[in-house]
């Protein structure tokens, strides 16, 4: 049986993300930009939207005089990936 | 990337998988540099602390490599700063926690060996005058190829786990056989093999 499937998770982008930051105490924006290959816009969208979700916090801060954006990954957000995770194999399984 | 949310499972776990192994790249390319540089600065060391002990005073001037400690962490801090910003992952901070715990120990060793070297604390509190200088390039060989070799277990990386292997075993027999200063050539051999030599695979892998 097929279990469903978070849809705020499934979604390339915003799975990238949930799974950059899985393995990452923290993560900062840039470099999330840089290994998903997302445009700035688009992912600024993704996270709020993961943010708003309860999935990942964003921390604002600055890195001498710049700014700089922190992303990590809540508990919540670590059981719902699990939770994604668990139900993916279900699909698997069947094929 | 952009937005698409027709995944199957399959492309699912395949983001997933290329994410987390993407991050242990950046981790293994960016171990490369500061192996070099470590392994460079202990053979360096080596020789100049083989040359004063066997020319000028014996082996109190293996007081220096505390010098190196400082020259070697100042370099890493300059490296670390060069090289891109990766953020603390499991593996990063399993590696991080491998050297700490190698420093430490080394670091407790040598200052025991020097305390004793220089008078301070009686010979007898560790072990018989025969093995109280043959002994500590051993053991510190050891500790360098486990290190190794454990890092190369985490990143996965065969070159650098057959490095560890050697130095760590090759060091610790071929130290017994030098109680003198020639046992410094012996750590040098063993930070090449144990540290540059996997460094520079992986520098020159990255290049391709």
């Amino acid at each position: 049986m097929f279990q469903p499937l978070d849809p705020l998770l499934h979604s390339e982008l915003r799975l990238a993300i949930m799974s950059l930051l899985i393995s990452a105490d923290e993560a900062e924006f840039p470099y999330i930009k840089e290994q998903t290959g997302a445009t700035a816009g688009n992912l600024s969208v993704q996270v709020d939207k993961l943010s708003a979700a309860g999935y990942i916090e964003v921390e604002k801060t600055f890195k001498g005089k710049r700014p700089c954006t922190i992303c990590r990954v809540t508990d919540d957000g670590r059981k719902a990936f699990e939770a994604y995770v668990k139900a993916l194999s279900s699909y698997l399984k069947v094929k | 990337m952009e937005e698409n949310s027709n995944l199957t499972a399959e492309r699912s776990l395949e983001i997933i998988r290329e994410s987390i192994e993407r991050s242990q790249r950046t981790i293994t390319r960016n171990s490369a540099l500061p192996m070099i540089w470590w392994g460079v600065c202990v053979v360096i060391f080596s020789f100049i602390i083989a040359y004063l002990w066997n020319n000028h005073g014996g082996p109190a001037w293996n007081a220096l490599w505390a010098v190196m400690w400082l020259v070697g962490y100042v370099g890493n801090w300059m490296i670390d700063k060069k090289n891109e910003t990766v953020p603390t992952t499991f593996v990063g901070k399993s590696i991080s926690y491998v050297w700490t715990t190698f420093g430490i120990f080394c670091g407790g060793i040598g200052f025991m060996f020097c305390f004793i070297g220089n008078g301070i604390l009686p010979l007898e509190l560790i072990m018989p005058k025969v093995y109280a200088f043959g002994c500590i390039t051993s053991v510190i060989s050891l500790c360098f190829g486990m290190g190794t070799t454990i890092t190369g277990l985490i990143i996965r990386n065969r070159i650098i786990q057959v490095c560890g292997l050697i130095a760590g075993l090759g060091g610790f027999f071929c130290a017994l056989h030098f109680p003198g200063h020639e046992q410094l050539y012996v750590m040098a051999a063993v930070a090449v093999i144990g540290l540059v030599v996997p460094g520079v695979l992986i520098q020159l892998q990255n290049q391709k």
